[in-house]
C-alpha cells in the first residue's frame, strides 16, 4: 500500500481496456467539450489514472465514462472554456455530420448548450452526457450511484433545462 | 391509474424495454402522457444533436495508444496525476470503485451511520448483495466503534414518516413501493406506508483519536497507512419506502420494504487501505474478522450482522437474484432480503420463510 508500490504498478490489462474503451471515453468527453482534441487529452488523463487504479476490469467501462465526464465538465467549467469554443468552430467546420438536426443548430446554439451544461448540477450533467454517450439506464445508475428509477428523471430535467436555454435565446433573437 | 413520472416517459423514448407493461399500456391510451412523451422525445433529440460534435467514429486508437505508452508516467504538466501521498492527490481520481467494504460496512451499520456521494466523489463501495455475518452478542460488544477512530458526523437524517399511500411514498423517495401479488393467509386489510429520505454521514479518520482509543483499551494500534489520517469517507443509504400490514392489535404481520442500498465514497485513500486497516484494528473478534475478510474478496457484498443465537440464515433464489433468508430459531418470524440494481428489497413478518419467499417472488 506504500506510494512506491503504486508508483511502479501498471495494470496488465491496461492496453486491452484502452483499446476497447478509448473511442467511447473520447466520445463522452467530446460531448461535453465539443472538441475532439481536448476530448483526446481528457481521455489520456483518464487512462493514466485508470492505469494506477484497482478498478475491477468488469467495471472499467463505467468508471472510465464517469471519470471522462467529470474531467471534461471540470475543464468546461474552468477558465479554459473560451478555447474550447474556438475549437468547436474549427472541428465542426471540417467534419460534415449527416444528422438532420445539425442543420438547424447553429454554432451559437451549441456554445449556449455547453455553457448551460456547465451550469447544471454535476450529477444531472454527468447523467445526461453518459446517457447520450450510449450507456444504458442501468449502467448510468450504477456508475452514478443513482437509483435506476431516477436516471430518467435526472436526464429529463437536464434536457429540459438545456432546451429552455435554447428557446430563451431563440425567442429573444 | 396514475400517470407515469416524467422519468418513466423519458426512458420510454430510448429504452422502452425498461418501462413496465402497465406504464406502457397507460401511455398508449392517455392523451396527456402522449403529449408529454412527445415533448420528452423532442427535447432528447434536440439536446442529443447539440451535444454531438465532430464524430467519434474516426478516433485513431492505435495512435492514441502510441501516444499514451510513450508519455512519461508522471508528466510534470499534470501534477494532479503525480503519485504523491494519497491525501494530497486529487480526490476522485484516486478514489477507487472497489466494493467490499466489509469491515467498514459492519461497523457502520452497527453505529447506525449510513454516505454522501457528492458530485465529485466516486463510489468505492456499492452494495450488490448481502451476506450474513454471524455475530454473537459478545462479539457485538467487542466490535470497535468507528467513532473511536475518527469523527463520525451524520450529515443528513432520514426523517421517516408515515405517508397516505404508495404514490405519496414514491413521490417523496422516487422509489416504487413493491406491490404484493397475493397476500399470505392471515394477512388482511390495507397496509400503512412509510417513507424515509437519505441517510448520509461522513467519517474522517483521526490518527490521534485512534491512538487515544487504543491506549484507553491498553492496546497497541497497528501503524496507520500513509494518507489515511484526515481522509474522509462518505456513507450513504436510502431513501426507503415500506408497506406494513398489522393485526388489529397493532402487531405487524408483514412488512415489504425497499431502500437504496448503502454506498461508500472515499476522498483519497483507496478502498483496500481502509479495509485492511479496519480489519487490523485491535478488538475485532477473530471469528468476525475472518468472516469479513472472506466477504471482502467478493465485490459489493454488504455484511449483514446476524445474531447467531437467535437467527439462522440460508439463501434462496428470488427471480434470478440470490436472496438471504433469515429465520428466527423459535420459528416466530422470518425475513428475506436481496439487492438488485443498487436497490435493496426486503420482506419480513411473523410468517414462515416459505410464505415470505412466495411473497418476495410475487412482488410487482
Amino acid at each position: 500500500m506504500s506510494a512506491s508500490a503504486t508508483r511502479g504498478a501498471v495494470r496488465p490489462d491496461l492496453e486491452a481496456v484502452f483499446r476497447q474503451e478509448y473511442a467511447r471515453v473520447v466520445g463522452v468527453a467530446a460531448r461535453v467539450l465539443g472538441s475532439r482534441d481536448q476530448a483526446e487529452d481528457v481521455a489520456q488523463e483518464v487512462f493514466l489514472s485508470f492505469g494506477r487504479s484497482a478498478v475491477p476490469a468488469g467495471e472499467a467501462g463505467g468508471w472510465l465514462s464517469v471519470a471522462a465526464a467529470h474531467t471534461a465538465l471540470n475543464l468546461l467549467r474552468s477558465g479554459r472554456r473560451r478555447s474550447a469554443r474556438e475549437e468547436t468552430v474549427a472541428s465542426t467546420a471540417d467534419v460534415t455530420t449527416p444528422d438532420v438536426a445539425d442543420t438547424v443548430l447553429t454554432l451559437e446554439d451549441r456554445s449556449r448548450v455547453r455553457a448551460a451544461l456547465a451550469r447544471l448540477p454535476a450529477k444531472q450533467a454527468t447523467a445526461l452526457v453518459l446517457r447520450h454517450s450510449g450507456l444504458s439506464y442501468a449502467e448510468v445508475a450504477t456508475a452514478l450511484d443513482l437509483s435506476p428509477g431516477s436516471v430518467g428523471t435526472t436526464v429529463r430535467r437536464a434536457e429540459s433545462a438545456l432546451r429552455k436555454e435554447l428557446n430563451r435565446h431563440a425567442s429573444s433573437d | 391509474m396514475r400517470h407515469p413520472t416524467e422519468g418513466v416517459l423519458r426512458r420510454l423514448v430510448d429504452e422502452p424495454a425498461g418501462v413496465s407493461d402497465a406504464d406502457r399500456a397507460h401511455v398508449a391510451t392517455c392523451p396527456s402522457c402522449l403529449r408529454a412523451l412527445d415533448d420528452a422525445r423532442a427535447d432528447a433529440e434536440l439536446v442529443g444533436a447539440a451535444l454531438t460534435s465532430a464524430g467519434t467514429g474516426t478516433v485513431d486508437t492505435d495512435a492514441a495508444w502510441a501516444r499514451f505508452s510513450a508519455a512519461p508516467a508522471t508528466p510534470a504538466s499534470t501534477p494532479a496525476f503525480r503519485p504523491a501521498p494519497a491525501a494530497a492527490r486529487n480526490r476522485w481520481r484516486t478514489a477507487v470503485r472497489r466494493p467490499a467494504v466489509a469491515a467498514l460496512g459492519a461497523t457502520v451499520l452497527l453505529t447506525g451511520a449510513g454516505v454522501a456521494a457528492a458530485n465529485d466523489w466516486l463510489p468505492i463501495f456499492q452494495a450488490e448483495r448481502v451476506d450474513p455475518v454471524q455475530v454473537t452478542s459478545a462479539d457485538l460488544v467487542q466490535i470497535p466503534d468507528l467513532s473511536a477512530y475518527g469523527d463520525l458526523q451524520i450529515t443528513r437524517e432520514p426523517e421517516p414518516e408515515e405517508v397516505a399511500d404508495a404514490a405519496a411514498a414514491q413521490e417523496r423517495t422516487g422509489l416504487e413501493v413493491p406491490e404484493v401479488g397475493e397476500l399470505p393467509e392471515g394477512v388482511t386489510g390495507d397496509p400503512t406506508y412509510q417513507a424515509a429520505g437519505l441517510v448520509e454521514a461522513t467519517f474522517t479518520f483521526s490518527a490521534d483519536k485512534a491512538a487515544q482509543a487504543a491506549a484507553a483499551e491498553g492496546e497497541v494500534l497497528p501503524p496507520s497507512p500513509a494518507g489515511l489520517d484526515g481522509s474522509t469517507l462518505r456513507i450513504q443509504a436510502g431513501p426507503g419506502v415500506a408497506a406494513m400490514w398489522a393485526q388489529p392489535t397493532g402487531v405487524p404481520t408483514l412488512v415489504v420494504a425497499r431502500v437504496g442500498a448503502p454506498t461508500v465514497a472515499s476522498s483519497g485513500v483507496p478502498f483496500e487501505t481502509v479495509r485492511d486497516h479496519l480489519l487490523s484494528l485491535p478488538g475485532l473478534p477473530d471469528g468476525v474478522a475472518q468472516q469479513l475478510r472472506s466477504l471482502s474478496a467478493d465485490a459489493g457484498t454488504l455484511p449483514l450482522p446476524v445474531p447467531a443465537e437467535l437467527v439462522t440464515s440460508s439463501t434462496a433464489d428470488v427471480d434470478g437474484t440470490e436472496a438471504t433468508v433469515l429465520t428466527s430459531r423459535n420459528g416466530l418470524f422470518a425475513g428475506v432480503v436481496w439487492v438488485e440494481d443498487g436497490v435493496m428489497t426486503g420482506v419480513a413478518g411473523t410468517l414462515s420463510a416459505d410464505e415470505l419467499l412466495s411473497v418476495a417472488r410475487g412482488l410487482r
